[in-house]
């Protein structure tokens, strides 16, 4: 795991992605910091918040090429013909990706420490800001790493990739248009209900859809408030998605098609 | 050594692969000779673990591909058709990186690596990149990476599709140097590659294996014969009737006849058998009738002809 681990992490720097992704992290972080800075009124969490929602652009961006490319070029018969578990090399490439993401974050831990040095608040709550970073760049990143195993285009990977995360960005909003569409569902006359039932059975549908959403999940972690479930909740999503692509890529060795 | 029984691959209705079977043994040369989309390469996946098999089974030392696949694949170093390069890293990264994947111990790197390196001839391309590289080196770094980790067997497909013939001569040199150590199978369409690299040949043909034998023995078992040319100067007829007397020759055929410059050329056929070899009677036939000899070559039929007939049959 650690060969193609370091292969990985190099390959990021060996090619613009990874730089490419440092400049674009270090200015949508610096933006909105300074910006806050400049009002004197600064708060870490909002910026990671922000952060998060850009992940949508960042993560396909460093997670498009790790199998795409090797499909195209053929290298990925190196995986199979080798002695390592193809489980390793997805592990490998996923650690890769979350190592860049890690560096990436090294501009907002820098902002940690201006704030902290000019007497800002640097508090539980920004810790847990922190923690909510890495859940979601984790959960994402095994949203790419399965995106780029299903392609040999890079291109496809990212958009594949880009529409997950916004489907995931978007549970919430989702869950309040499904919960409407419910109700005017039922609430026309051949169901004939009581306004009170059709009340709770959109919400019911609201808060199935929500559920899934790993930004409801972790939002209190920003005011200090943690709990461990959505930790396991992210955790399991992202280790399914890995394994959905280990899957993929035996699934190759074994098609008949 | 490499034992492989009736392996089939399905892809839906077709059979790529339809039972073949066949063993390699420890330290010969096997050529793996088909047209194209004969199920060469297909096999040759299978063998090194990069595919399933539908059915049957491959046995590398003596460990399953599928049920030993660690143990299997450390005794295979593969060249698939199309080098597996990272154009990123240069050369010595991406063999360091092959290290890691094999597992070779740190301590023994650098030695190996530089006999790898001086062995394939690329020490002056250590630190180029890879993707800067020409085709016949970056073979040569697909060669260097199947020999990472100093394994038993070694397998290569088409290794000198697309180079130059400078670089076939040496390629095939290096073929032949590597064959001292390791075993190797040796896919190809090329004909004369595997006339001149194996000892032995598979002719695989629409998914089933067509012949196997060593070259020598393919050509005579097929035509059953040998067949001379010979050139010479003197009268075409009673030459040829002189020759057709001599025991073992069964037929006499003119080939090129020059009345001007009575310089003919004859198609000798006699049974191949190896006790009356009807060549030294030849030469002593013409040499008693004082017709100079210009050529005298045995026309053993070429890996093309046995191979057009096999696979046309």
């Amino acid at each position: 795991m650690s060969a193609i681990y370091k292969r990985e992490l190099a390959s990021y720097f060996r090619s613009p992605v990874g730089f490419v992704a440092l400049a674009l992290f270090s200015f949508l972080s610096g933006f909105l910091f300074i910006n806050q800075y400049r009002d004197g009124m600064v708060n870490i969490s909002t910026e990671i918040m922000s952060l998060c929602s850009f992940f949508v652009v960042i993560i396909p961006v460093i997670t498009m090429g790790l199998f795409a490319e090797d499909k195209r070029r053929g290298t990925e018969v190196i995986f199979y013909t080798n002695p390592i578990s193809m489980f390793e090399v997805v592990l490998g490439k996923f650690f890769a990706a979350m190592t860049l993401i890690a560096i990436l974050f090294l501009n907002v831990f820098l902002h940690m420490i201006i704030t902290a040095f000019s007497g800002g608040v640097v508090n539980i709550g920004t810790w847990g800001s922190v923690i909510v970073y890495f859940c979601l760049a984790m959960l994402f990143t095994a949203i790419g790493v399965f995106a780029s195993s299903i392609t040999d285009t890079q291109i496809v990977s990212a958009i594949v990739c880009f529409v997950m995360i916004l489907v995931v960005q978007l549970l919430e909003t989702v869950s309040v248009l499904a919960s409407a569409g419910v109700a005017s569902l039922l609430s026309s006359s051949m169901f004939a209900l009581e306004p009170d039932k059709i009340n709770k059975a959109s919400n019911n549908v609201a808060a199935a859809i929500a559920w899934f959403s790993p930004f409801t999940k972790t939002q209190d972690f920003r005011y200090g408030v943690f709990s461990i479930a959505p930790l396991i909740f992210c955790l399991s999503m992202a280790l399914l998605f890995l394994f959905l692509t280990y899957r993929i890529l035996e699934k190759k060795r074994w098609s008949q098609k | 050594m490499i034992e492989i029984t009736n392996l089939v691959k399905r892809y839906g209705d077709i059979k790529a692969v339809n039972g073949i079977s066949f063993t390699v043994n420890d330290g010969e040369v096997l050529g793996f000779l088909g047209p194209n989309g004969a199920g060469k390469s297909t096999t040759m996946n299978i063998i090194t673990g990069y595919l399933s098999s539908t059915s049957g089974s491959v046995k590398v030392n003596g460990h399953d591909i599928l049920e030993e696949p660690d143990l299997a694949k450390k005794c295979i170093g593969y060249l698939p058709e199309l080098p597996p390069l990272y154009f990123d890293m240069t050369v010595l990264e991406y063999l360091n990186f092959i290290c890691d994947l094999k597992k070779v111990p740190k301590k023994d790197r650098k030695e190996q690596l530089a006999s790898i390196l001086s062995m394939v001839k690329i020490v002056d391309m250590a630190d180029r990149l890879i993707g800067n590289l020409s085709k016949g080196y970056k073979q040569r770094v697909g060669i260097a990476q199947a020999l990472v980790g100093n394994p038993d067997i070694l397998i290569l497909d088409e290794p000198t599709v697309g180079l130059d013939p400078n670089q076939i001569l040496e390629i095939r040199k290096l073929i032949r140097k590597l064959a001292q150590k390791h075993t190797v199978i040796l896919s190809s369409h090329i004909l004369s590659e595997v006339q001149a690299v194996c000892d032995r040949v598979v002719i695989i043909n629409k998914g089933k294996v067509a012949a196997i034998d060593t070259i020598t023995d393919l050509s005579t078992k097929l035509s059953g014969s040998t067949k001379l040319s010979l050139s010479f100067k003197g009268p075409e007829k009673d030459v040829a009737n002189k020759l057709r007397a001599i025991p073992g020759v069964t037929n006499v055929v003119s080939v090129v006849s020059n009345e001007d410059t009575s310089i003919h050329q004859l198609e000798i056929t006699a049974e191949s058998d190896a006790k009356s070899d009807v060549r030294t009677a030849i030469f002593y036939t013409m040499s008693k009738g004082g017709w100079p000899m210009l050529e005298f070559r045995s026309m053993d039929p070429t890996l093309e002809e046995i191979f057009l007939s096999i696979t046309s049959a």
